[in-house]
C-alpha cells in the first residue's frame, strides 16, 4: 500500500488540475450555481419577508438550503464532462487507481462548492443587512467541512446516477436524506456564528457551543469520504 | 414449510390481537390507546432487523456477487419500508390523544422518517435503474451508505431536538403487558420470516424465468 500512495496523490493532483483548468476555461459549473443561489435567495425573500430580525432566526437555514440546492445542481455535472467523449472509459483504462479518481472528483466538488459559498456570501450579507466582521471567520471552517460533507456523499452518488434513466430525479432523492445530519450541524453552527455577530454582543471569536457542531460535521465528512472512497471501486467497475 | 408457517402466523396473530385487547391490562394514564404500543414497537424492531439485513445482503453481494444476497437485500428493504410505514402510521394515531397533535418533530419520530426516506430512495434506485448487474451493484452501495448513516442521523437528531424528546427512555411494564409484548415480538418475527420467504421465493422464480427466457429460441 505504501509504495502506491505517492502515485495516488500524483494522480489526484493531475486529475484535479484537469478539472479545474476545464472549469476555468468554460465556467460551466460555477456561474450557473452562483446564479442559482441568487435566485433561491430571491425566492426566500418573497416567501419569508426576510431581513432585519428574521436573519438571526432563519438566516442560517436560508443560507444552507440555497447552498444544498445549488450543490445538487453542480454535482450532476461531476461526471457529465467525462461521459461526453467517453473520457471515463479512457480514464478507467489508464493505470489510475479508482480511489484516486474519487478523491480528485471529490476535492474538485469541495472547491466548487467553496467557490459558490464564498462568492454568494457577500450577496447574502447585502440582502440581509449583515454587517461583516471578524466573527465571520469561523464560518470558513463550517463552509469547508460542510462542502466536504456534501461532496463526500454527492460525488459517490453522482457517479451512480449518471447511468440511470432518471438521473435528474435520483441524485437529490439519494443525497438529501443522507445529508440531513450534516445539514443539521451546518445550520446550527452557522446560527451560532451569526448570533455572535449581533451588534452589541461581545462574543468570543469561537463561541464554545460551536465546537460540538463542527466536530459532528467533521465526523460526517470523515466517515463518508472514507466509506465512499472504499465503495467507489464497485460503482465504476465496468 | 411455507404452509405451516402461514398457519403459525395466522394463529399467533389472532392470539396477539386477543392478548393486546383482552389479556393486557388497560394502562392507567393513557387508557386503551396505549394498546397501539405492542404492534408499534414490534414493527419498529422488525424494521430495524430488515435494515440490518439490507446492509448484510449488500456487503455480501459486493464480496461474493451471488444474486441471492442481492435478493435478500432487495426483499429486506421492501419489508423495512413496509414496517417503517406502519410505525409512522401507528405513531401519530397514538400521539394525537397523548401529545395532542399527530406529529411532533421529536427525535425518534424524525429519525424514523429520515431512515424511511433513505430506504425509499434505495428502492427507487432498484426500480429506476435498468435491470442488470450494474443496478444491483449500485443498490448494494446505497444499502451500505444508508445503514452507516442511521446512527449519524440518530445522533444528530438527538442533538437537534433533545428538549423535544417525548418517547419514554425506559418503561416498567406490568407482567401481563410484558408477556403481551414478547408474544407480539414472536408473532411479528414469524410474520417477518413468512413474508421474507414468500418474496424470496417469488424473486428466485422470477430470476429462473428470466434465465429460461434467455435460453428459449426466438
Amino acid at each position: 500500500m505504501n509504495t502506491t500512495m505517492p502515485g495516488t496523490w500524483v494522480h489526484v493532483r493531475l486529475l484535479l488540475r484537469k478539472d479545474l483548468v476545464a472549469e476555468w476555461r468554460t465556467k460551466e459549473r460555477l456561474s450557473p450555481m452562483v446564479f442559482f443561489v441568487l435566485l433561491v435567495l430571491l425566492v426566500y425573500n418573497f416567501s419569508f419577508e426576510l431581513g432585519g430580525a428574521a436573519l438571526w432566526e432563519i438566516g442560517s437555514g436560508v443560507l444552507w438550503s440555497s447552498f444544498v440546492f445549488a450543490s445538487l445542481f453542480g454535482l450532476q455535472r461531476t461526471f457529465a464532462t467525462e461521459s461526453d467523449n467517453d473520457c471515463l472509459d479512457a480514464l478507467l483504462a489508464a493505470p489510475v487507481e479508482r480511489g484516486a479518481l474519487y478523491l480528485a472528483k471529490m476535492v474538485g466538488n469541495v472547491l466548487f462548492l467553496l467557490g459558490v459559498e464564498l462568492l454568494t456570501l457577500p450577496l447574502f450579507g447585502l440582502f440581509f443587512n449583515l454587517t461583516a466582521g471578524l466573527y465571520l471567520l469561523p464560518l470558513f471552517v463550517v463552509f469547508l467541512l460542510g462542502s466536504a460533507s456534501v461532496a463526500s456523499v454527492g460525488t459517490l452518488f453522482a457517479a451512480m446516477t449518471g447511468h440511470s434513466r432518471l438521473r435528474e430525479f435520483l441524485l437529490p432523492l439519494l443525497v438529501l436524506p443522507v445529508l440531513i445530519p450534516a445539514l443539521i450541524s451546518c445550520v446550527a453552527a452557522t446560527r451560532v456564528i451569526l448570533e455572535a455577530g449581533v451588534p452589541g454582543r461581545n462574543s468570543p471569536l469561537w463561541p464554545p457551543e460551536l465546537t460540538v457542531h463542527v466536530a459532528m460535521l467533521g465526523l460526517f465528512a470523515l466517515v463518508f469520504t472514507t466509506l465512499a472512497w472504499m465503495l467507489f471501486d464497485f460503482v465504476i467497475e465496468e | 414449510m411455507t404452509r405451516s408457517l402461514c398457519l403459525i402466523v395466522t394463529i399467533a396473530m389472532l392470539g396477539a390481537v386477543a392478548a393486546v385487547f383482552l389479556y393486557a391490562p388497560t394502562e392507567k394514564q393513557m387508557g386503551d390507546v396505549q394498546r397501539i404500543f405492542y404492534f408499534h414497537v414490534a414493527s419498529a424492531l422488525s424494521a430495524g432487523v430488515a435494515y440490518f439485513l439490507v446492509f448484510l445482503g449488500s456487503v455480501q453481494y459486493l464480496r461474493t456477487r451471488h444474486d441471492r444476497w442481492d435478493r435478500l437485500a432487495a426483499v429486506s428493504a421492501e419489508l423495512g419500508v413496509l414496517y417503517s410505514a406502519f410505525v409512522l402510521f401507528s405513531g401519530p394515531l397514538w400521539a394525537r390523544p397523548i401529545w395532542g397533535v399527530f406529529w411532533r418533530w421529536e427525535p425518534r419520530l424524525t429519525t424514523m422518517l429520515i431512515t424511511f426516506a433513505i430506504y425509499v430512495a434505495y428502492l427507487m434506485v432498484r426500480s429506476y435503474g435498468e435491470p442488470g448487474e450494474r443496478t444491483r451493484r449500485f443498490a448494494a452501495v446505497v444499502g451500505i451508505v444508508a445503514f452507516v448513516n442511521v446512527p449519524l442521523v440518530h445522533f444528530s437528531i438527538n442533538m437537534w431536538a433533545a428538549e423535544q424528546q417525548l418517547h419514554p427512555q425506559q418503561v416498567e411494564l406490568d407482567p401481563a403487558m410484558l408477556h403481551t409484548k414478547y408474544f407480539c415480538y414472536f408473532t411479528f418475527a414469524c410474520l417477518f420470516v413468512l413474508l421474507m420467504r414468500l418474496r424470496l421465493n417469488q424473486e428466485r422464480l422470477a430470476a429462473r424465468l428470466q434465465a429460461l427466457l434467455r435460453l428459449a429460441p426466438r
